[in-house]
């Protein structure tokens, strides 16, 4: 058994090759280095406007528009809606419909289309297709439960009828996308159905050069509004994380980014004063310090209006979230929502306003007294609490150690959690959690978001999921409110539930409303102008939201 | 042969024992596909959207026993399934399409770090107290010791924004056809460099220090006083005598390391955008998509286990101990 009889050439002989080609390797493909990158600086007209998605490593070749993981632009630049709702102006801007009519009793809404319309694939928009996208969605996945029948009326007109009067719908169905009659009522299992060549209405349908990474969007020939597609085409690239997302953006590879940049200011517009610019309006949903109302104390509105004054709303807004976002007030309603605010409640109240000193005398006055520094329950117990954030969300973890620090003035020891967004979610649903920073609904009307803090409908037993409401508070009186607020018709009518449903908020402040999120975007026009901005609001800088078709029907490409 | 039989045997057991795992742990985390999506969504999701998602998932409901049989046929017939995270792409497709890059990506990675590694430590124990010796392993465990994602944007930084040396992103350019032709193929290999390079820089510290420590061990036997009184060229006892019997623990790490490569590298695939398993099995685990976790820990499951098997019949081959017992 001595080593030498074992033939010992081959060993060495692999060790060596392998060396050789690994140097190989190497020296090759360090000769080659540095090829060129995509479109920067292009400017002959023909340039494609190139959009980051940060949070896509690799793209798969999917354009259903019935996936939720459709690829991006399927519903921003392939399927168009009836109208474009943007949350930017709260306005509506008439799309492949040219206007609609609720009917006096809210009962139906009718939409008529406009004509001259066609698929990318020469055929013409008709009712036929609003009617059969509205079935497919139902057989496909269900919903529309207030939607009784959509009917075509003529070619050019579709009546959908509701089984209740609910004037909300309008948003829901306007915004819908529409799709082609003749092309899915052939496909055999539309949810399965992975779409490679999509026919759409849209402005970009035509997909090129697919790969894994990178595709490419071009025009539809058939455009009913050709004078409005200037850009040559969209061009989407796969990033893994914002940080290398974030080196193409500052490189001026790509033109229009959503990803989080950190000190926008100095890493991103100091760059190229003249051509980087972001806008952030406060168009997000109001996020908000939930407390459990099945857990005494908070069941008591005393206690949470209490904490709601212990709360320093400007330093959240300034220090964790760096500025871009806006406190809230005792109304509940995001910035996006002005036009429905009862100015005068919000003037009033003073249980959104910082005040550790009126914070600490509604404690006492509620029966929480203070004794050596700490705040007793009312069962003699001190008074603490948990405050949990998903470990993901790095601003909002501060948003919760600032609160800590608040409360600390007023005697309350609040832990921050910071588990997986997963656990905190969890907990949220089956009602669990102790308080907890959360998002809330967001919709084109404030219905939404009452609905989710204060219907009694949306309020799960704790241990039963809940999918919004997750702090289980419920007022009849509200429920009251919200449905009249769906069944109105005119806008008069339903300013006077919007007021009531605030003055109830006031009352009961189901959450703790904090401030509101703002929407970010960032793009650079040396290629393109015609963006968005505070001076000219019809869209947000979102790329991947209902309004992002605005934008790519309003840019203009650079030509030098 | 028998003992090849009896590692087989082992091996199955091992197999079903992993396969099991992969079915349960998954199961333990909180929530189901669909309420986490919409946790991620942030309110921007409606809540009858979630009985919808349900619908068009159809997501298995039936007992997790049946759940269980119906999984491990499954892993026989190789149908995986349908993901969630990228519905409704099969999870064969998903991970088809990814793994080429990470075995592109991490072969090369290893086999770089391994042989050069292993190279510098058998140098490094042969002249013990040289240069090499003295400045390169405490060189290298320090590179190796920064935290990878610090040390990949530093590379990316200098050699990617500020030299402009190397491409900063994906594993192609934009725009360029897959295809065997010299274009495509350098294309790749200057998109490779950067990405590998940095998991070279962090892994190679390792292989130089362990080989050196065993080379020292050998170095010390009597065969090699042997071999040098027998008047042998110095470096036919470095490379047959000496390093060939330290090269046996090196033989397990790389197989147990080429096994390892299937999960991917999601530091790596993260800064410098690179396709593969890494980032996947991120969004799986995040997205609670029960088929392509599976999927994926099937596949690095029975990679592990087949390096392994390999390694043991190199093992024979390379060290004449094992056949005897």
């Amino acid at each position: 058994m001595a080593p030498s009889r074992i033939p010992s050439r081959r060993p060495r002989a692999v060790l060596r090759a392998v060396t050789v080609t690994a140097a190989a390797a190497l020296v090759l493909s360090a000769c080659t280095g540095g090829s060129g990158t995509s479109g920067a600086g292009d400017t002959s007209g023909n340039q494609l406007l190139t959009i980051p998605r940060e949070d896509l490593a690799t793209f798969t070749r999917n354009f259903n528009p019935l996936s939720p993981q459709a690829a991006p632009m399927t519903l921003q630049a392939v399927y168009e809606p009836l109208a474009v709702h943007s949350m930017a102006d709260a306005k509506d801007t008439p799309w492949l419909a040219t206007k609609w009519e609720q009917a006096k009793d809210g009962k139906s809404l009718t939409f008529t289309l406009r004509e001259g319309v066609k698929w990318s694939d020469g055929q013409a928009l008709t009712a036929d297709d609003v009617v059969y996208t509205f079935e497919l969605q139902k057989k496909v996945l269900g919903g529309f439960d207030y939607l009784d029948k959509v009917t075509a009326v003529d070619a050019h007109t579709v009546k959908f009828s509701f089984n209740k009067a609910f004037s909300t719908a309008f948003y829901e169905i306007s915004g819908h996308y529409i799709l082609p009659k003749h092309i899915w009522s052939k496909v055999k299992d539309p949810a399965k159905f992975t779409n490679p060549n999509p026919v759409g209405t849209g402005p970009y349908t035509k997909i090129e050069k697919f790969q894994s990474q990178s595709y490419e969007l071009r025009k539809n020939p058939d455009y009913w509004q050709p004078d409005k597609q200037r850009i040559a085409g969209i061009q989407m690239l796969a990033f893994s994380g914002n940080d290398s997302a974030n080196i193409a953006f500052t490189n001026g590879e790509v033109d229009w980014t959503q990803s989080f940049i950190p000190d926008i200011e100095k890493s991103f517009v100091a760059k190229d004063k003249k051509h980087n610019h972001y806008w952030f309006p406060a168009t997000g949903a109001m996020i908000n310090w939930q407390l459990n109302t099945t857990k005494a104390p908070f069941d008591d509105p005393a206690v949470r209006k209490a904490l709601s004054m212990a709360v320093d709303r400007d330093q959240i807004t300034k220090v964790a979230m760096n500025g871009y976002a806006e406190p809230a007030d005792c109304t509940g309603l995001a910035r996006t929502y002005d036009k429905w605010r009862d100015t005068l409640l919000a003037a009033s109240c003073t249980w959104t306003k910082y005040d550790t000193d009126a914070a600490a005398k509604a404690f006492d006055a509620a029966g929480y007294k203070e004794s050596g520094g700490k705040r007793k329950l009312k069962n003699g117990k001190d008074f603490t609490l948990d405050i949990s954030v998903g470990s993901a969300s790095s601003d909002w973890i501060s948003v919760a150690n600032i609160i800590k620090q608040n409360l600390a003035k007023v005697g309350i020891t609040a832990t921050v959690k910071t588990p997986d967004w997963s656990a905190v979610s969890a907990s949220y649903n089956t009602g669990t959690f102790d308080t907890g920073i959360v998002w809330s609904n967001n919709g084109a009307t404030p219905y939404e978001y009452f609905r989710g803090v204060m219907s009694t409908k949306m309020v799960q037993p704790v241990g039963k999921q809940a999918t919004e409401n997750y702090h289980r508070f419920g007022d009849k009186k509200a429920d009251k409110l919200i449905d009249a607020f769906a069944a109105a018709t005119d806008e008069s009518a339903q300013r006077e539930q919007m007021n009531g449903l605030q003055e109830l908020y006031d009352k009961d402040a189901p959450v703790v409303p904090l401030f509101t999120g703002p929407e970010w975007g960032a793009y650079t026009d040396a290629r393109f102008t015609g963006w968005p901005s505070e001076e000219n609001p019809y869209a947000t800088l979102g790329n991947r939201n209902g309004s992002t078709i605005l934008v790519l029907t309003s840019l203009k490409p650079v030509k030098s | 042969m028998r003992l090849i039989l009896r590692n087989l045997g082992f091996y199955l057991l091992a197999f079903w024992a992993s396969i099991t795992l992969n079915f349960v742990l998954p199961r333990f985390m909180p929530g189901d596909p669909v309420s986490r999506m919409f946790a991620q969504a942030q309110g921007t999701m409606q809540p009858d959207q979630i009985a919808q998602l349900r619908k068009l998932f159809g997501l298995d409901n039936r007992p997790l026993w049946e759940q269980y049989v119906s999984y491990v046929k499954s892993v026989f017939t190789g149908d995986l399934g349908i993901s969630i995270t990228r519905f409704p792409t099969p999870v064969s497709d998903v991970i088809g399409s990814q793994i080429g890059w990470t075995l592109l990506l991490g072969g090369v990675a290893l086999v770089i770090a391994a042989v050069l590694g292993n190279l510098l430590g058998i140098v490094a124990a042969w002249r013990r107290g040289g240069v090499l010796d003295s400045a390169f392993p405490p060189l290298l465990i320090f590179v190796g010791s920064f935290p990878y994602f610090w040390l990949a944007m530093g590379a990316l930084y200098l050699f990617g924004v500020s030299l402009g040396w190397f491409p900063m992103r994906h594993a192609y350019d934009v725009g360029l056809t897959p295809g065997f032709n010299g274009e495509f193929l350098s294309n790749v290999a200057t998109h490779l460099v950067l990405p590998a390079l940095t998991i070279v820089l962090v892994s190679i510290g390792g292989w130089m220090l362990g080989m050196r420590n065993t080379m020292i061990a050998t170095t010390a036997e009597d065969y090699i006083t042997m071999a040098e009184a027998k008047g042998l060229s110095p470096s036919r006892i470095m490379f047959r005598y000496a390093a060939r019997n330290a090269l046996l623990p090196s033989v397990t790490n790389f197989g147990m390391a080429l096994g390892f490569v299937i999960g991917g590298a999601l530091l790596t695939e993260v800064v410098f955008a690179y396709p593969g398993i890494g980032y996947q099995l991120l969004m799986a685990v995040q997205g609670l998509d029960y088929p392509l976790m599976q999927g994926i820990f099937l596949t690095i499951t029975a990679a592990v286990l087949l390096a392994n098997f390999l390694v043991d019949l190199v093992y024979v081959r390379l060290d004449p101990r094992v056949r005897v017992r």
